[in-house]
């Protein structure tokens, strides 16, 4: 009688998983994008100061996380596109310009994707809070709150409850103030810090208006 | 794909002011397919003491009957009721007997102490690996999610009305964000003296 074996081969992957978590919310007139500021890889930490946002422009701040090779890569490749739409174009990208451009270059790498999730927030032409989250591959959407990375699955379903009054019957629909937007970003990022190991260490709060980008920065748990 | 999400299901018990409260959901899959909107995963076991089992829903019969037979003869036997922690050590033993060809169910235990009424709840893995809380214990197919509601919405002493509020929204709320739970819930606020069982309007998706 043969010896069955099953096959199975110890295999390098181009990808590792660097964790962490990113939010963003559109309000009326403002956007707020959040990430935590933890690196890590399986059970070590590689740095507890690592914000997952990066500025685009004044008024466009994109939230990467994932594979942090693949985030760094995204981000250059997106930041130098904009600089060449503005010395093309004598203007900045709008959001939804960079939004779609993201989109298809997220599909050139359908076969070999970044691995990287991506969610955008900032201003519409209107000055209106505008969030574009994407997956892997670039599918695109533009929503009011959308959350990414290891701890999404845990803030999600409070967004949908406390920002999309979903399962609430007799409630009122108000519109969201960026206090209770900001209150409800740290809540749920320090209610994510306890339950996921890779999120913690710190978050990093940034408000965009039509001023501009205002940051905070509010330590979270470091274990 | 793991054989404890081939059924589907949400669980949660959380503990409030001399109460406790458990909830699940109703739906009952064959992985995709939706095969029974009424199928029950909490079990009476007495007045003060509900046990809730998510996983293979095969197991879920087996075992709930079995957890009934030892109860059963434990109060004929003891002429009196078992603590909820009795049970739940006797649940842990029950799944340790089949550690190396277990049931695929995740126990979730909610009671209150027969004489004192001090509230309890544990939850377990399917080998019996038990775990108590003072807050609140989920369990099945959405853990994370519930994770999520729960560690933001539950806060300590509530009383049983707005311990039912919070159980019901952390769970349809979990629940909504995970495809293979849903289709309606079921909430058990137990109190000293009376047990009310609600069903809660969710999306039936």
């Amino acid at each position: 009688m043969q010896e069955y074996q099953p096959v199975s081969y110890q295999r390098w992957s181009p990808y590792s998983m660097n964790g962490g978590t990113i939010l963003a919310i559109a309000g009326e007139d403002f956007s707020v994008v959040a990430s935590d500021t933890r690196l890590s890889e399986s059970y070590q930490i590689f740095t507890r100061d690592l914000p997952k946002t990066y500025q685009l422009s004044d008024k466009i701040v994109l939230a990467s996380c994932g594979f942090h090779g693949d985030v760094l890569k995204v981000t250059s490749a997106v930041k130098e596109r904009m600089k060449m739409y503005e010395y093309e174009h004598h203007r900045k990208m709008s959001c939804e310009a960079v939004a779609q451009y993201m989109s298809t270059m997220l599909y050139y790498r359908r076969f070999f994707p970044y691995y990287a999730y991506n969610i955008i927030a900032g201003l519409d032409k209107e000055g209106k809070g505008a969030v574009y989250s994407f997956d892997v591959v670039g599918s695109y959407e533009r929503e009011t709150f959308r959350a990414g990375g290891t701890a999404a699955s845990m803030l999600q379903p409070l967004l949908d409850n406390q920002i999309g009054m979903k399962n609430q019957s007799n409630m009122e629909e108000m519109p969201l103030s960026k206090e209770k937007a900001i209150s409800l970003v740290q809540d749920v990022f320090t209610s994510a810090a306890e339950r996921d190991i890779y999120t913690g260490d710190g978050l990093k709060i940034s408000i965009i208006s039509a001023a501009g980008t205002e940051v905070k920065d509010i330590p979270l748990r470091r274990d | 794909m793991s054989i404890l999400e081939y059924n589907g299901v949400g669980m949660v018990a959380m503990v409030g002011k001399e109460c406790v409260a458990i909830a699940a959901d109703r739906r009952l899959g064959i992985q995709a397919q939706t095969i029974s909107t009424d199928f029950q995963k909490i079990f009476r076991m007495n007045d003060k003491l509900y046990v809730g089992l998510p996983g293979l829903a095969t197991d879920v019969l087996s075992v709930s009957a079995q957890l009934r037979y030892h109860l059963n003869l434990f109060q004929l036997k003891e002429n009196r009721d078992m603590k909820p922690k009795a049970f739940m050590n006797m649940v842990c033993i029950e799944l340790y007997k089949n550690r190396f060809g277990p049931y695929f169910v995740e126990p979730v235990v909610a009671g209150l102490d027969p004489k004192t009424n001090e509230p309890f709840i544990a939850g377990m893995d399917l080998i019996g690996c038990p775990m108590e809380a003072d807050d609140f214990i989920v369990g099945g197919t959405c853990t994370e999610q519930l994770y999520g509601m729960c560690e933001s919405l539950w806060k300590p002493d509530m009383e049983p009305d707005d311990l039912f509020e919070t159980i019901s929204q952390a769970l349809l709320n979990a629940v909504d964000r995970d495809a293979l739970s849903g289709w309606g819930c079921v909430v058990h606020v137990i109190e000293k003296d009376k047990v009310t069982t609600r069903t809660l309007k969710a999306r039936m998706d």
